[in-house]
């Protein structure tokens, strides 16, 4: 089956500032694709320029197959998207925005539809209430309903979470599994935090500024053998030659007198304890990061 | 031979007298044929041609009440007559009194001869010279020419009709002289064609104005009150 | 394109700011009619020195269309303003708002939205022209009654008898309408290129002003430019109450009127067309 987002060299400069550079990747049917990044690594240049908000220096865009540019933004009616804010007319109903948006979406679609999408964002029963006396999570979960509403095959969301409190948060990554899992929602989700991609995404994509880091299933890049297990002892001299007899010399990518790091699987921390504890090495901490997580803090350094 | 002369000159005397005293009896004649309207009520049609003055022609009500008393109604309309209307009225371009009226020939004006004289007056009066065209037969003015005070010189063009024998004229031209005109600058915001260039700068003379008169419809001397030339309180 | 200009004048509609044109538009007619209604003679005295100096005028000067002349004439600088309130603020408004870049991922052209932005604030500024009539020459009439007309110009005194008035500001009020046309198109320009809407608004008024300045100035530096200024031609309205209606010249004025408006219009659709929405 054919992408349902495909880039192909993507790149935009603003001024003297290259945003996206020569970025390509496919977003495929039934993937939460996370887009992880700092701020300003390009994650809300590149949607803007898959909604035809920002157009491309060079490079191609396919929706669907088809090549995207402006003169073919029919492709857009089937992308649904909130792009940083989901910002609305204040003075207007959640009921009038909503059906605003769905009049402009370019299909025909019902009033039962509205209600539908109402309920799915848990708003029925608010939506005669002006939108500037919403809360932020309730203006969040509008947007979703009004990217929703024209039934799209793709949701692009841009940093939903973003100005939620923690129930706020959850909320949003239990509506974000529920749309792909119950709905078959394709989605597009960015964010410059590790584990809101982590908890929802099944493919992910790194880009730094501008250009891809690293691209692949969740399952894979966040594979548990590759756990950096950073151990701190109190001083100890014999600690070097003990862990070079031992079994766990292989994992060893660090080490002095008062630290060793390993990249390893996770599930052996336990056994790795234990062993510490038997040889009398004083164990003062131990600590587990993904080497994935420290890359990408790395980055962000 | 001596005494020849002296009647010689004494009838030349005599018949030049006799001759002023003709013009003197003419004039007179004429001006209590006009004094013998009392007051009107006229429909008139009236234009004002006066190069600032952009008014199409009016159809209104004119009330005259000797000697000096004039307006325009227009029935809820605007008028708008010259600040001296009276001297639209030829009884106004007469002088009163006693006046010194000289022969100063003649001329044919619309295929009537007419019998030019002078007439100065000679009390003190705002009018410094009459000059008038005078259709004897019928007995009524056909041109005057006077020059006033106050307002230069003032000439009126007068055709008859129906109303002569009240020396009333169907139709009248005056011609004075106007000052002119301007709104200072911003007050207004002309609009004028854009694309054309500045418009002939003005010279600051005196312009001639003429109104014309039409007179369909006379009542004369009906008693007219004074209240009629009451300006409306508002 | 019925259904999104519908959606656009629900959006300018159901927006209180718009309705505050309609009341400042009342607002001066009002103030204008009080004044006309107590010192108006004043008024008219000064202005007609030069004409009652020698001619008698008698009657009700102060009518209905002499005082809705006032007013139009007083609205001139105002109505601009107006316009841009609201034209100014179609694209920058929405960028403002953050709407701009939600409305910009729909199926939709720009271009498209462009003209129907625009149609949206034409069909605005038609209703303000429109409202402007009622208060303005139908509550005038109403106050005052009607009469003849007068109209001072600087170097002319006119007259127009009422039954020749009405169809004048018919005209009036269809040259207004076009004049602020070209004014919603500027307005609309400035939007594009802006993310607020308080510098579209103000830009548009500053616009105005300035070259309002530069067009009635009697300076012959000035008046080489002064026929290129759409604000030279927006005044053609004052034509229709000429004695002799100068065509041409309105024609004219209203040809660059047009003109400015198609200028203006493509300006704002080829550069939004190409603008990248970082709003």
């Amino acid at each position: 089956m054919e992408p349902i987002i495909q880039t192909q060299h993507l790149s935009k400069t603003f001024k003297t500032f290259k945003a996206v550079d020569d970025l390509s990747f496919s977003i495929s049917h039934g993937d939460i694709y996370g887009f992880l990044g700092q701020n300003g690594a390009g994650k809300s240049t590149t949607m803007r320029m898959l909604l035809g908000l920002i157009y491309p220096d060079s490079g191609k865009i396919f929706i669907e197959g088809k090549e995207f540019n402006n003169n073919n933004r029919k492709l857009l009616s089937s992308i649904g998207a909130i792009i940083e804010r989901p910002d609305m007319y204040g003075y207007l109903s959640g009921w009038e925005n909503l059906k605003i948006f769905a009049a402009l979406s370019g299909k025909k679609i019902p009033e039962s539809r509205l209600y539908e999408v109402l309920e799915l964002v848990n708003l029925r029963g608010r939506e005669k209430d002006k939108v500037k006396a919403y809360s932020q999570g309730m203006k969040q979960r509008l947007g979703i309903a009004i990217a929703l509403v024209h039934s799209p095959n793709l949701l692009i969301l841009d940093e939903p979470t973003n100005g939620l409190d923690p129930q706020g948060i959850a909320e949003m990554r239990s509506l974000i599994l529920s749309l792909s899992h119950d709905h078959g929602k394709t989605i597009l989700i960015s964010s410059h935090l590790l584990y809101e991609i982590e908890q929802v995404a099944t493919k992910m994509l790194i880009i730094h500024k501008g250009k891809k880091v690293v691209e692949g299933k969740v399952s894979d890049l966040l594979n548990p053998e590759e756990t950096l297990v950073d151990i701190k002892v109190r001083p100890d001299e014999t600690l070097q030659a003990k862990l070079a007899v031992s079994e766990w010399t292989q994992f060893i990518t660090n080490q002095t007198h008062a630290t060793v790091t390993l990249k390893m699987n996770i599930a052996n921390i336990p056994t790795l304890n234990k062993w510490l504890v038997n040889n009398d090495i004083e164990v003062v901490s131990i600590n587990s990061t993904h080497s994935l997580e420290a890359y990408f803090l790395s980055l962000t350094q | 031979m001596m005494k020849k002369i002296m009647v010689l000159l004494m009838m030349m005397i005599v018949a030049v007298g006799a001759k002023s005293m003709e013009a003197d009896k003419l004039y007179y004649a004429l001006r209590d044929k006009v004094m013998k309207v009392k007051d009107y009520t006229a429909d008139v049609k009236i234009k004002i041609d006066v190069n600032y003055m952009r008014i199409p022609e009016v159809k209104g009500k004119l009330f005259y009440k000797a000697p000096d008393k004039m307006r325009l109604e227009r029935n809820g309309g605007l008028s708008v007559l010259p600040k001296k209307n009276i001297n639209m009225t030829l009884s106004n371009l007469m002088p009163t009194g006693t006046v010194t009226a000289l022969d100063a020939g003649s001329e044919t004006i619309s295929g009537k001869r007419t019998r030019i004289i002078k007439v100065i007056p000679d009390g003190e009066s705002n009018i410094v010279l009459a000059k008038l065209w005078i259709d004897e037969g019928a007995l009524t003015v056909l041109k005057t020419e006077t020059t006033t005070k106050d307002q230069g010189m003032i000439l009126m063009n007068l055709e008859y009709g129906a109303y002569s024998a009240y020396g009333l004229p169907t139709k009248v031209l005056v011609s004075m002289d106007v000052k002119e005109y301007k709104l200072p600058q911003g007050v207004a915001m002309d609009y004028n064609d854009p694309m054309e260039v500045k418009q002939k700068p003005k010279d600051g003379k005196p312009r001639k104005g003429t109104i014309q008169l039409t007179y369909l419809k006379y009542d004369i001397n009906t008693g007219l009150s004074d209240n009629v030339f009451k300006k409306p309180s508002k | 394109m019925i259904k999104l200009l519908r959606i656009e004048l629900f959006k300018i509609f159901r927006r209180p700011r718009t309705y505050i044109s309609f009341g400042i538009v009342t607002a001066i007619s009002l103030i204008i009619q009080l004044a006309m209604l107590s010192g108006g003679k004043d008024f008219v005295s000064f202005g007609m020195q030069g004409v009652t100096d020698q001619f008698d005028i008698q009657g009700d000067i102060i009518n209905g269309y002499f005082v809705t002349y006032i007013i139009l004439q007083s609205l001139l600088v105002q109505i601009p303003l107006l316009v841009a309130l609201v034209a100014g603020d179609m694209l920058a408004g929405e960028a403002n708002i953050g709407t701009l870049r939600l409305l910009l991922t729909k199926p939709i052209s720009r271009p498209k939205l462009i003209m129907i932005k625009f149609l949206a604030s034409l069909v605005y500024t038609i209703l303000l022209i429109v409202w402007l009539a009622v208060v303005g020459l139908f509550l005038s009439l109403a106050i005052f009654g009607e009469g003849d007309m007068i109209n001072m110009k600087s170097d002319a005194f006119i007259m127009i008898l009422k039954n020749d008035v009405m169809w004048r500001y018919v005209a009036a009020f269809g040259f207004a309408a076009l004049a602020m046309t070209a004014i919603a198109a500027m307005a609309m320009m400035l939007s594009a290129f802006a993310d607020n809407s308080i510098g579209p608004i103000i830009a548009t008024m500053g616009i105005v002003v300035v070259l309002t300045i530069l067009s009635s100035l009697e300076l012959p530096l000035f008046n080489l430019i002064k026929p290129y200024l759409f604000t030279t031609h927006m005044i053609g309205w004052k034509g229709f109450f000429d004695d002799q209606v100068p065509y041409g010249a309105i024609g004219r004025s209203a040809s660059v009127l047009v003109i400015y408006t198609v200028a203006f219009l493509g300006t704002t659709i080829a550069y939004f067309n190409k603008k990248d929405i970082t709003s």
